[in-house]
């Protein structure tokens, strides 16, 4: 009965706290999509211009690209906090491998941010512009999708 | 030459491999090797990895119809073989002397179809892959959905596994049939002259 109780006691004490670090964690992964979700948006905006499917705007290349400056900005690898990694929490593709390696997953994402630098200028003056710069970010995306994301 | 009793029919030297089959076979080597290459060391475009890819395409589909239409080794129904042949063919694999099969035997036939259907699940997973980074796209991605395009990355990082091994196993049995059977079975595939024994 004693026992019964302190099995109550525990379950209810740990329970909202387990509950209250899990919604910490989920906030987390959705700021993480939500920053490569507008990642993405930009990077499709500039990349269906370097490819001609969408007429280039030189405004709207630019702010794209100036977005994407400004988002690399932030401190992404902050957002990688232990606990969020595929397996441990739905919905995540990050690897594992990312904790084991965090020096050179900043180092990747080192590479996005000067892949990024200047480009709200780099794409001004013509759609020939876009695609260089297309090709210097997406070479950063692929640097760290290869090792770091799951593929699912 | 195979001594003591009984050697039924004599081993004789005969045109095996038609021209087209040859080319096929090296111009295959050729580019899935360099697709491989390309995919794990390439550039980050990778717009020649895609080209050898429609070329392996190519190759399979002329592989697929040259199996129905070619000359009789090349022929699917010639050298697919139920349980039984294949066991049969196992008894004698460790044999000190040369097959004198005359084209792909009953156990290789399964090694040939293994290459191709992995080719052809690689290939297609390759056309319907988008691995995010908006510089590489497979041209068929947007006829998926969105998870299917993000896993079938995934398959063809397993099928390039699965081709690595199946190449090297393909070169290790040639090397055992050089060295162990003492069967040359490359100069074949180059001049297409074969010694064979009929059965």
């Amino acid at each position: 009965m004693r026992l019964l109780s302190a099995a109550a006691l525990a379950f209810t004490v740990t329970l909202p706290m387990t509950t209250h670090a899990d919604e910490a964690l989920d906030e987390l992964l959705e700021a993480r999509h939500g920053f490569y979700q507008m990642l993405a948006m930009n990077m499709g905006t500039l990349a269906g211009m370097a490819k001609g499917e969408t007429p280039y705007d030189e405004a709207t290349a630019s702010r794209a690209a100036a977005n994407i400056e400004a988002l690399t900005h932030y401190d992404l690898p902050s957002l990688f906090v232990e606990g969020t990694a595929s397996g441990q929490i739905k919905d995540s593709a990050a690897k594992p491998e990312i904790w084991t390696n965090m020096d050179d997953f900043k180092t990747k994402f080192g590479g996005l941010v000067e892949a990024a630098a200047g480009a709200s200028e780099a794409v001004k003056g013509g759609q020939d512009k876009v695609g260089p710069v297309v090709g210097k970010l997406g070479g950063a995306c692929k640097a760290c999708h290869d090792v770091y994301r799951e593929k699912s | 030459m195979p001594k003591g009793a009984p050697s039924p029919d004599p081993v004789r030297e005969v045109r095996l491999w038609d021209p087209f089959l040859r080319g096929f076979h090296w111009a295959l080597a050729f580019f899935v090797t360099a697709s491989w290459c390309l995919g794990q060391f390439g550039p980050a475009k990778m717009t020649l990895h895609f080209w050898c890819g429609y070329v392996v395409i190519g190759l399979l589909l002329f592989r697929l119809v040259w199996g129905f239409v070619g000359p009789a080794p090349a022929r699917f129904s010639h050298f697919l073989r139920g349980p039984g042949a294949v066991a049969g063919y196992l008894r004698g694999l460790m044999l000190r002397e040369p097959s004198y099969w005359p084209g792909h035997n009953p156990l290789g036939a399964l090694s040939v179809i293994a290459m191709l259907a992995v080719l052809a699940a690689q290939v297609s997973s390759g056309l319907i892959s988008d691995p995010d980074d908006y510089i590489n796209v497979g041209p068929l991605a947007s006829y998926v959905s969105s998870s299917t395009r993000s896993k079938a990355v995934g398959w063809h990082e397993f099928g390039a596994n699965i081709i690595l091994i199946l190449v090297l196993l393909h070169v290790a049995v040639i090397l055992f049939y050089r060295f162990w059977k003492r069967e040359d079975l490359v100069r074949p595939m180059l001049n297409g002259r074969k010694q064979v024994r009929d059965r």
